[in-house]
């Protein structure tokens, strides 16, 4: 699993920072990334680009998003 | 938590956006060529070419760019995607910008039909748009950027039906009692509720968001959306009965937006991450015009100085300019490079260079520099006239950072190579 932590970099980087991780995923891995915000416009992104997601947001309210090229992959079970 | 209902196509298309912003430019030479050839004219408050130059300002300019930018928040901040965006957008810009060329010639060229074509395609096309986004802000997730942007609709529905009441006015040459409380209502509408309030539910988004800041306060958020509406309707029933101590109202609107200027500069100046970007001398520009705007309009009150007038007026376009130009310089390249991105191009330019950082420099220079000179041009009209020089060479440079950007989107599309869409063979 791959770690982005975007938490304090402010919009669009933490966007780009994580389509260009996205961009580089191979097989079964799966980019984790932590952001303040649920970073809608990367769903979008990633499911046109053949991908899929998975988010949460802990009891800190830091958000989790889990992205992977493998849509087979049951995201969910992959919670951290 | 999975997409909370989130449309996977929820973007417009680029084009959609990009062509009332590439209308800005154009309308931005426009206004700045009256500034350049009748600067004593437009000093004048009412004076037709003012009025020429004011409506190409605010409609041609600010709404073009705010109207293009509904398009995009919309469908991220509203969660409903607008229905047909190309053909919709089509559909207004072209009224819009047909009524806007009529409206202006109406005042500057004394064409008394103009008034008639502008009223119609000027009216149509605000009213179509608020008949188009309105109900899509309601019945879903609320929050306090949708009550601004409710707000903000409702008030440009009626700065446009008091508009084409104006422009029936003009065109018939014949002004009624009324005629002056409308004015005072159009004006008020467009300046507070439009143009005001979809600044400050953009920037209650966007601040915190594009310069990680601290978010604006409950407190403000909760009541500022509020305090005007009741003041604008509390104003325009006064205006309308005649009623005295209408400046109260006035206090009241120029308070919240006090409190706007003051609760957006702490956040900047206490932002945690401090990168160099001229985006954010825009908002501190912005501010500051903001400030010098509702100081002359509170001495106005008072006074009534033709002077303070018009320099609230002035700082209030400036203001508003200023907030938009550093928007542009943050969303332009975003919406190219999230475009691209999402049609899977393997070499999507990298947000910084779409449009350079000495590019937007360059254009905050310019425009510092032809602010100055226009709020200083009271003492003599040639410092409107060098200020409009400013203003053409700074609409000129936005036209060439945005066709550069259109231009790297389109080259980008016919040479870059897209992204693999066959996943299961590597599992």
């Amino acid at each position: 699993m791959i770690l982005l932590d975007t938490r304090g970099l402010e919009h669009p980087v933490p966007l780009g920072m994580a389509f260009s991780a996205f961009t580089k995923l191979q097989g079964r891995e799966i980019l984790h990334m932590i952001h303040t915000k649920e970073p809608l416009p990367l769903f979008e992104l990633v499911a046109k680009n053949g991908g899929h997601h998975y988010s949460y947001q802990d009891d800190e309210g830091v958000w989790h998003i889990l992205v992977t090229r493998d849509t087979s992959l049951d995201l969910e079970s992959c919670r951290v | 938590m999975f997409n909370r209902g989130l449309s996977l196509d929820q973007a417009p298309p680029i084009s959609v956006v990009l062509r009332f912003f590439l209308s800005v430019p154009i309308f931005g030479v426009l206004f700045s060529f009256l500034l350049i050839v009748y600067p004593t004219d437009i000093l004048i408050p009412n004076h037709p070419t003012s009025l020429s130059a004011i409506h190409l300002f605010f409609l041609g300019i600010i709404s073009m760019s705010m109207i293009g930018s509904l398009f995009q928040m919309q469908s991220v901040l509203g969660g409903k995607p607008i229905p047909s965006p190309l053909g919709n957008s089509l559909i207004i810009h072209t009224f819009f910008s047909v009524g806007l060329i009529a409206l202006a010639s109406a005042f500057l060229f004394h064409l008394l039909a103009a008034f008639v074509i502008a009223a119609v395609l000027l009216g149509s096309s605000l009213i179509y748009l608020v008949q188009l986004i309105l109900p899509l802000l309601f019945g879903g997730v609320t929050h306090d950027t949708l009550r601004g942007m409710r707000l903000a609709l409702l008030s440009l529905l009626l700065t446009a039906v008091f508009g084409a009441v104006m422009a029936s006015s003009f065109a018939n040459e014949s002004f009624g009692t009324l005629h002056e409380a409308v004015r005072t209502a159009h004006y008020s509408l467009a300046l507070a509720g439009w143009i005001g309030a979809l600044i400050i539910a953009v920037a209650f988004q966007v601040v915190e968001m594009f310069y990680v800041t601290t978010a604006y306060g409950n407190w403000y958020k909760r009541n500022v959306f509020r305090t005007i509406a009741l003041s604008l309707i509390l104003k325009i029933v006064w205006l309308f009965l005649a009623l005295p101590y209408i400046w109260v109202f006035d206090l009241f609107l120029a308070a919240v937006l006090l409190g706007f200027v003051v609760t957006t500069v702490i956040r900047l100046r206490a932002r945690k991450r401090r990168v160099s970007d001229v985006s954010i001398g825009f908002w501190y520009a912005g501010m500051g015009l903001l400030f010098v705007s509702l100081i002359s309009h509170i001495v106005y009150l008072y006074t009534a100085s033709a002077l303070c007038e018009t320099t609230a007026l002035l700082s209030f376009g400036l203001f508003s300019l200023s907030i938009i130009l550093g928007m542009m310089a943050k969303i332009v390249p975003f919406l190219v490079w999230f475009h691209l991105s999402s049609q899977g191009y393997l070499q999507t330019p990298i947000m910084s260079n779409i449009i350079p950082a000495k590019q937007n420099k360059r254009l905050f220079v310019l425009f510092a520099i032809s602010s100055l000179l226009a709020l200083i041009s009271f003492l003599t009209p040639i410092l409107l006239s060098l200020s409009g020089i400013g203003f053409f060479a700074m609409f000129a440079l936005l036209a060439y950072n945005l066709i550069a950007a259109v231009r790297l989107y389109r080259h980008t599309q016919t040479t870059s190579p897209r992204m693999s869409m066959d996943f299961s063979s590597q599992s």
